[in-house]
């Protein structure tokens, strides 16, 4: 058997993606074989090539075949792969729920089914653009793709409250990508490359406007990637999109942002993850980790509760910083990468399990949502199971991860590392608690006759839950080998 | 658009020594100006001062820009940044309510101003103390020195179309979402005839238009070994239209739906094609084989120019044009 070659594999996952959303703009037809199909296309296409990464391991691609300084580098990582890995996962799913979900769609609402696919689409190739990209202006473009694609599908949604939280999504991306670009320029004006390799050889970590540069790159993410505090804007888009515009964003967009700083942090600007920039990423992390947990809790909409969610998950991911700080980054590096993984598939099955909870219920208050019982039921299994992930209960790929982290925080005596994450986990604990709790000993009664409730808005959720839950063993597993199942990129 | 580091930008004043005065008046006049423009911009109390001064300060951007010789981002500076922002803002101040449009502003708390200005300020001045510092080095040596087999003799356009032209895709690809973007917000906006009280509007644009497209096929050749290309070209096309649109024109009938949509495709789809029909035939993605380069990047320019054209156009419209009444143009 030989399956395409890397290279191969790396063009069709970029350009796939805008091409069949540029065919389905154009036709103004939207022949659902075709876009699942194009869907489907981009899954094996990734699955092809986690198998050659796990075989081959990391390998660059000159694009136009010029060298480095000049031309842009893609370079495939096992991280990246994960990531790219994922999102095919996530935008499968999402495909097939968004064709179920905006079928039943009434009146002058069609025009949404209309647009999602394209929008889908452009995210999905900026999302897999970004995981390959190695280059700082290259990663600005592909950042742009991402955010655009996400504040016009957040708008989608027509009510008044998603036109407003898109409109600050757009103010505080747009934020985030001037100062990722003043901090490239920085750079660049400093060392005349963008490539990550040649920039990890040249940089001086103790240049002062090199430090600028990577602070106004930093600044840039975290705005971008929804840390306390620059997270303002990310309850109102998440919680008030579409239910499968929400599973995208919060589970694949953020986690991107929150990817590159992982690529630039463990990368070109390794050398600068000092003490002082160590803790000060992770006392933000704590921030965003009790204050998201804290709100979370007291939320009465299911969505926002889960958008909260959101904030304080990353927070736990913003740990991985401090405890990279002396030792060995490789495990904090992969468990930082199954972090999102973790994250991203459980988040959005939680989010499109949500959207048919609602649906179902005629309700966004949890109070008077359904129980556990008709269709509901596996919307709701996909809850629980979700939630196993994201409090990190083993075997799930969450477990796999905290148990990382956690074995790093103990061997280097960070116990107050460690006593945040058991809180973050306790509140992850406590907020997913009281909505099962709520919903399932107390359900309402929903509305008759009960909305019809297609296996589309039901499997999706599901299957990306279960994948959370079986894929630990796996990622555990393949740590207990003693091989890194993350290597640092070349260079670093 | 934003272009990627360009070769020509660094080193501005290097190389001939210390400037003439009169050059320096010149600059010290620029910025001068520049500036109250920009505070004008901000505070003018009056909604279509503040626009006007908004154009203004695009204008003189782009002088900057030739000062700091850099044409092609003057260029595109000159036709985005104050022709086509300044019409969409002026359309929006004539679809503003008329009580509104001459309104005065609410004045800005002072309290709220203070912490604002201190970090504007405090910021400006460490970025410009690192600023003065940086060696700014550039690509400009690598990216002559691999000129020959660039297919193009212009440096810009090489390092937009040829050595990073998969950024270019990717900004193509940034302006076609914006289009689909505002589109699926709701319907043109601009369907109602705009009320321009210029009766000789519509007779000097049937004179001009055909100026317009014929300047944007000569930047679009120019492009190859000068300042020029898709993007300034697509920009000048761009205000032809609005300008047509202004003076009362209306997309045809027989342009709406799938030909204006695959019009605005166009661009992305020609730079898909020849990137992944090079993956195909030589192997690498986006390698131009050097006997065919030039033709190659010229597909893609004539087609990204005509896109570019349209996708400026079809912002100005605010949404997808429906079947309304009124004939061609």
């Amino acid at each position: 058997m030989s399956l395409p070659s890397t290279a191969m594999l790396v063009v069709i996952l970029v350009t796939l993606p805008l091409a069949a959303a540029t065919l389905l703009f154009a036709s103004g037809r939207q022949p659902r074989t075709l876009t699942l199909a194009a869907a489907l296309l981009l899954t094996f296409a990734a699955l092809a090539l986690g198998f050659n990464v796990h075989l081959e391991g990391v390998s660059v691609h000159r694009i136009g075949g010029w060298a480095a300084p000049l031309g842009i580098h893609w370079q495939v990582t096992p991280s990246g792969t994960v990531m790219l890995l994922v999102t095919a996962l996530v935008g499968l799913a999402g495909a097939v729920y968004g064709a179920g979900y905006f079928l039943h769609r009434p009146g002058p609402e069609g025009r949404m089914a209309r647009v999602f696919m394209p929008l889908w689409l452009f995210a999905w190739g900026g999302l897999n653009a970004l995981f390959v990209a190695a280059d700082l202006f290259n990663l600005y473009v592909a950042l742009e793709v991402m955010t655009l694609a996400s504040v016009a599908l957040v708008a989608l949604s027509a009510r008044r409250m998603a036109l407003q939280a898109a409109m600050r999504y757009l103010l505080a991306g747009l934020f985030g990508s001037m100062i990722y670009l003043l901090g490239v320029a920085l750079l660049y004006g400093q060392y005349g490359v963008l490539d990550f390799d040649a920039l990890a050889a040249m940089l001086d970590v103790e240049d002062a406007g090199s430090r600028a540069g990577a602070v106004a790159l930093t600044v840039g993410l975290l705005a971008k990637a929804a840390i306390f505090p620059l997270h303002f804007w990310l309850p109102g888009a998440h919680g008030r999109a579409e239910p499968p515009v929400s599973a995208l964003l919060s589970g694949l967009v953020v986690a991107a942002a929150f990817y590159l700083l992982l690529r630039l942090w463990f990368g070109p600007l390794a050398g600068m993850l000092t003490f002082g920039a160590g803790t000060l990423l992770g006392v933000l992390g704590a921030g965003a980790l009790l204050w998201g947990g804290v709100l979370a809790l007291l939320q009465r909409r299911l969505k926002m509760l889960v958008a909260y969610s959101t904030v304080s998950q990353f927070g736990f991911a913003m740990l991985v910083f401090p405890l990279a700080i002396s030792g060995n980054r490789e495990p904090v590096l992969a468990g930082g990468t199954l972090l999102l993984a973790n994250h991203a598939l459980a988040k959005a099955a939680l989010f499109l399990a949500a959207g048919t909870l609602v649906r179902a219920s005629g309700s966004e208050r949890i109070g008077q949502l359904v129980g556990f019982s008709g269709r509901a039921r596996w919307a709701w299994l996909a809850v629980i199971l979700a939630s196993a992930a994201l409090i990190g209960l083993p075997p799930t790929l969450g477990f796999s991860a905290k148990w990382l982290l956690l074995q790093t925080a103990v061997s280097q005596g960070a116990w107050w590392w460690l006593g945040i994450m058991l809180a973050g986990t306790l509140l992850t604990f406590a907020y997913l608690g009281r909505l099962l709790e709520l919903a399932l000993l107390d359900p309402a009664p929903g509305p008759s006759p009960p909305p019809v409730l297609t296996p589309a808005l039901l499997v999706p959720a599901l299957l990306l839950a279960l994948l959370a839950c079986a894929s630990g063993v796996w990622a555990f597993d393949f740590e207990l080998d003693g091989e890194t199942f993350v290597r640092l990129e070349p260079g670093s | 658009m934003r272009a990627p580091p360009s070769p020509t930008a660094s080193d501005p004043g290097n190389g001939d020594g210390l400037m003439h005065p009169v050059e320096i008046t010149f600059d010290a006049l620029l910025l001068f100006s520049m500036v109250v423009l920009a505070w004008q911009g901000v505070h003018a109390r009056n909604m279509f001062r503040a626009v006007v001064s908004f154009i203004m300060f695009g204008l003189l951007t782009a002088v900057a820009w030739v000062r700091l010789e850099a044409p092609d981002i003057a260029l595109a500076e000159a036709s985005l940044g104050a022709g086509l922002t300044g019409a969409l803002l002026l359309a929006t101040l004539g679809r503003l309510a008329p009580e509104r449009r001459g309104a005065r502003r609410p004045k800005v708390v002072k309290l709220s101003t203070l912490p604002w200005l201190t970090m504007g300020l405090a910021g400006t001045t460490v970025l410009l103390a690192v600023t003065l510092t940086l060696p700014a080095p550039g690509l400009g040596e690598a990216v002559l020195a691999a000129m020959p087999a660039a297919g193009v003799d212009s440096p810009v356009t090489a390092v937009l179309l040829n050595f990073r032209a998969w950024d270019t895709l990717l900004e193509i690809g940034v302006m076609l979402l914006a289009v689909i973007a505002l589109w699926s917000l709701g319907q043109d906006v601009l369907a109602s005839k705009p009320r321009l009280p210029a009766p000789a509007l519509p007779a000097l644009v049937r004179l001009l238009f055909p100026l317009f497209v014929l300047s944007t096929f000569y930047l679009l050749w120019r492009g190859g070994h000068g300042p020029g290309g898709a993007f300034p070209a697509g920009a000048l096309l761009a205000a032809g239209l609005v300008l047509a649109l202004l003076a009362g024109a209306q997309v045809p009938e027989r342009m709406r739906g799938a030909p204006l949509r695959w019009a605005l495709g166009a661009g992305l789809f020609a730079f898909l094609v020849v990137a992944v029909g090079l993956m195909w035939a030589v192997g690498t993605f986006f390698a131009y084989p050097p006997q065919h380069a030039s033709i190659l990047i010229a597909i893609i320019e004539i087609a990204a120019g005509l896109s570019i054209g349209v996708m400026l156009t079809a912002l100005f419209l605010g949404g997808e044009p429906t079947d309304i009444k009124g004939g061609g143009k």
